[in-house]
């Protein structure tokens, strides 16, 4: 069983990778769902960031992907998923790899700050990451270099925006008006 | 020496053998493939935003037109997704019904999947019509049990919306006498056929390596000589009860692809008796009585994935604590599957093209979302 | 790789490596698509059969849709009363996922407050999904799913429709979908009524039925107000189905009309109010003396005996109560004429 879990996944990172992980809060699976807060608690935002997958610094993220493949063995990249924290100002990019044999996914997260999103791109290592990529450039704006051709997949080429970005609104049509 | 132009077509969007609106951007040397670039986003509609402003119960009936072929799987992931990030858990009856449920929608989709592939290589709609027959009962099937024939809509949180009517079960047991005969015609019909040998045979090899490297799934990623299927691999719902074979080709090629479904189809039809004999036997109701449909997950993310007919779909949920997700994303089977494309083209002719994306099987819905 | 699998193994299909190519796969495929054409003559009219025409020549035929099919919804209201089971609660406005039900809640003309009923109810077909929440979430059961697909049209603002082109009685509904109908029919009833008791005069009943809620109730005023007349006894309505309002409203007349009648223990008497239907001469009769001793007794003044029993509106489900009241007052009538002959 070649599965890996998380915390395993951040030791072996850590030993072998040093300074690719970065620190992060561990989440809590709360036992029971907690009373809705209220008075002046109730504004609370909710903890995003705490997570137990293992946090990668962007300019590395290459090197952990490679050491997920070749020394983990986990070749089979599944889900570039992009998550918009507009009030932490970050994206979030989770990374699902799997391994062909049987098992439990692993995951790696890479996050890249609003206004600068820049990630190294998998597609020269992973082709199948090709289409991921696209379409978290053409909904979300994350420039991944290194991509052979990096245009937007839905939409068409000359529009303008990020659909997907938390802060697109959601009515109305600019161009109906053009 | 007559000097040749490379050409640049368009095969779609308005096309019969697309399946769907789908763009391909063909260049060609005369009449072999150069270069191949798919094209799409014609039928975009926004699904993961239309999510975000829906709680998790209205959800449910767009997932049924991510993959508008097959809506009990897209039905079942979603679910998964939810029960696993609430943590509901779902009675033993009801998983056998969704089980029933899924593995109907496997044959469905593999008798009209390959039914339009033998129609876009030229036989011109009679394999399709027999395997249309089959679809029709199973479709008439979920009419009665979900009330829909297309978007069913028949899952919730913690089990399935109703149980089966009383007509259900002798017409489902009917039905079990005829697909094994409609198997055994199918492959009589077309396995030995010398056209579809000629036209199927040797082409769009997708090597076993660069399979995985292209993320590819489902019958297609089997077809190339890999073994990977989640029902195995990662046995969700009640899959591990069950005795089934998983079929893997050896060559990669549109054949390989055309004989693993019509394998897996027969494997479906195990499961399906598989299930007729426990599902007596089990126990509870056809949904968790105490789950609640307006859910409000703890803030956290989750991924769910099933064994689609079209390869590994997955939903990414990423909750706020409040009645709506705050992210959702669809890992679509389709989508990734046409990565390859243009590698598998290269070097054919503008004929084979169409039978290598009607041997991917592929639905715009999923694609586009 | 080599993969274990519990439960089942790795098959490698078997492509068939044929070297002899004459055309004899083709020839077996002929063989099949000829068994299909000799079979076509018969009807395929069993699941497990695989050849056969099962070609159903709609708009001919049609076969019949299962009782679970959805596709548009409708809306109910009870074949007696006409009383809608609608009491505007607004969950399938809130459950709706493209958001095509619009609800207003009806309200009291003069007290402005919230009634259990809906005053205007729209919903736009052409953006509805088909997908059956609304029917799932109703509390009270008044939104169903039609089997009507043949909705096709030309205008399209024909497809938003309001409530009256939504409702159907709920005979309709039990006949194309019996079973489910069958299981809520009694709470459906049951919370009818709680509904019908906070409702007042016209509101809450369908568009379809207001003509004629409108002059059953009218008829059954009228006819409480000379079935009562007579009688000596205050004559109870059935209490089942009378809101205490018409209740009381009917003691009062039945005593006004009783005292009305001592006063000029019944003597013949012209006009007519009409008498409720289904009732014997005996009572006909005497809702006419009735009639005529409370004019009379009006004349002369004494006013006490207004025998225009205070047309609440009663609402609808009274005219039992009327029927019965009526009832009685002829055996009191009757009663009384005995009595009158006797002494």
């Amino acid at each position: 069983m070649p599965s890996i879990t998380a915390t395993a996944l951040r030791e072996r990172m850590e030993r072998d990778l040093p300074g690719v992980a970065v620190a992060t809060r561990p989440r809590v699976v709360e036992a029971e769902s907690k009373p809705k807060a209220k008075g002046k608690h109730a504004a609370e935002r909710p903890d995003f960031l705490a997570t137990n997958d293992t946090v990668v610094v962007a300019d590395r993220l290459r090197d952990a992907a490679i050491y997920l493949r070749d020394a983990c063995g986990y070749t089979y990249l599944s889900d570039i998923a992009v998550v918009d924290y507009l009030d932490d100002g970050l994206f979030e990019i989770v990374y699902r790899f799997y391994h062909l044999d049987d098992g439990d996914a692993l995951v790696i997260k890479v996050r890249v700050p609003r206004d600068a999103p820049n990630v190294p791109s998998l597609t020269p290592i992973w082709p199948g990451a090709d289409f991921h990529e696209r379409e978290a450039f053409d909904l979300f704006g994350i420039v991944f270099e290194g991509h052979p051709s990096l245009i937007r997949i839905y939409m068409w080429d000359e529009f303008e925006g990020y659909p997907m970005r938390r802060d697109f609104p959601k009515q109305g049509d600019k161009y109906i008006d053009e | 020496m007559i000097k040749t132009e490379e050409l640049q077509i368009n095969i779609g969007p308005q096309h019969p053998s697309t399946h769907g609106v789908f763009r391909m951007l063909v260049t060609v040397d005369g009449e072999t493939i150069v270069d191949l670039v798919p094209v799409f986003g014609y039928l975009h509609r926004n699904h993961e935003q239309i999510a975000e402003v829906n709680t998790y119960l209205q959800n449910m009936p767009y997932t049924d037109r991510l993959d508008y072929f097959n809506s009990m799987a897209n039905n079942q992931a979603y679910a998964m997704v939810v029960e696993k990030l609430v943590g509901i858990e779902v009675p033993e009856r009801a998983e056998y019904l969704r089980v029933l449920m899924v593995e109907l929608t496997r044959i469905l989709n593999h008798a009209g999947a390959l039914g339009f592939l033998i129609n876009d290589m030229g036989a011109w709609q009679t394999p399709l019509a027999f395997g249309m027959r089959e679809r029709e009962k199973i479709l008439d099937l979920f009419e009665m049990a979900s009330g829909a024939r297309m978007m069913c809509n028949y899952f919730r949180f913690g089990g399935v919306v109703r149980d089966l009517p009383p007509a259900f079960m002798p017409l489902l047991k009917d039905l079990l006498v005829a697909l094994p005969a409609f198997f055994d015609e199918f492959e009589r019909l077309l396995c030995e056929n010398e056209i579809l040998l000629q036209r199927s045979e040797g082409v769009g090899v997708l090597p076993k390596d660069l399979a995985i490297s292209y993320s590819v799934t489902g019958p297609v990623l089997r077809a190339s000589g890999i073994p990977y299927d989640i029902r195995k691999a990662e046995p969700y719902s009640i899959y591990d009860r069950f005795d089934f074979d998983v079929p893997v080709g050896s060559v990669g090629d549109v054949y390989d692809r055309f004989l693993v479904r019509v394998e897996e189809m027969r494997q479906s039809l195990r499961i399906i008796e598989q299930v007729l004999e426990q599902l007596p036997d089990a126990e509870g109701d056809h949904i968790n009585p105490k789950a609640k449909q307006n859910v409000r997950p703890p803030v956290g993310d989750a991924y769910a994935r099933i064994e689609s007919p079209k390869g590994e779909l997955g939903f990414y949920l990423v909750s706020d604590g409040s009645e709506k997700p705050y992210r959702y994303k669809v890992r679509a089977p389709s989508f990734i599957n046409l990565t390859p494309l243009g590698d598998m083209c290269r070097g054919y002719k503008v004929a084979d093209v169409v039978v290598i994306l009607g041997s991917i099987d592929i639905v715009m819905g999923e694609v586009d979302r | 790789m080599t993969i274990q699998f519990e439960r089942g193994k790795v098959v490698v299909i078997d492509r068939g490596a044929r070297k002899l190519r004459v055309g004899q796969g083709m020839l077996k495929g002929m063989a099949v698509v000829w068994h299909h054409w000799l079979k076509s003559f018969q009807k395929l009219d069993n699941f497990s059969k695989t050849a056969g025409v099962f070609t159903v020549e709609y708009p001919d035929e049609r076969i019949k849709l299962p009782e679970a099919y959805r596709n548009m919804p409708i809306l109910l209201y009870d074949d007696e009363t006409g009383q809608e089971l609608c009491t505007a609660c607004f969950q399938c406005q809130r459950v709706c996922p493209p958001q095509v039900i619009h609800i207003n809640q009806a309200r009291n003309p003069e007290t402005g407050k919230a009634i259990p009923a809906a005053a205007e109810f729209i919903i736009e077909y052409d953006a509805c999904m088909s997908c059956g929440f609304c029917a799932e979430v109703c509390p009270f059961d008044s939104i169903k799913m039609d089997h009507e697909f043949e909705l096709s049209t030309e205008d399209h603002a024909e497809l938003t429709m309001n409530k009256a082109q939504l409702s159907r009685p709920v005979s309709y509904y039990e006949r194309i979908a019996p079973t489910f109908w069958a299981e809520v029919k009694a709470s459906a009833y049951k919370k009818l009524q709680n509904s019908v008791k906070r409702r007042v005069d016209l509101i809450g009943i369908a568009p379809q039925m207001v003509e004629k809620v409108k002059a059953m109730r009218a008829a059954a005023a009228e006819s409480e107000a000379t079935e009562a007349a007579p009688s000596s006894a205050p004559t109870k309505p059935s209490a089942a189905e009378t809101s205490p309002a018409t209740d009381k409203a009917a003691k009062l007349a039945a005593i006004r009309a009783a005292n009305a009648a001592k006063q000029d223990a019944g003597n013949g008497g012209t006009s007519t109010p009409e008498a409720p239907a289904g009732d014997d001469k005996a009572a006909k009769l005497a809702a006419i003396r009735a009639a005529n001793a409370a004019k009379k007794a009006a004349e002369s003044g004494e006013g006490s005996a207004s025998v225009a029993p205070a047309a609440p509106e009663a609402p609808a489900g009274d005219d039992k109560a009327a029927r019965l009241a009526a009832i009685r007052a002829a055996n009191a009538a009757k009663k009384a004429k005995d009595e009158q002959e006797n002494s």
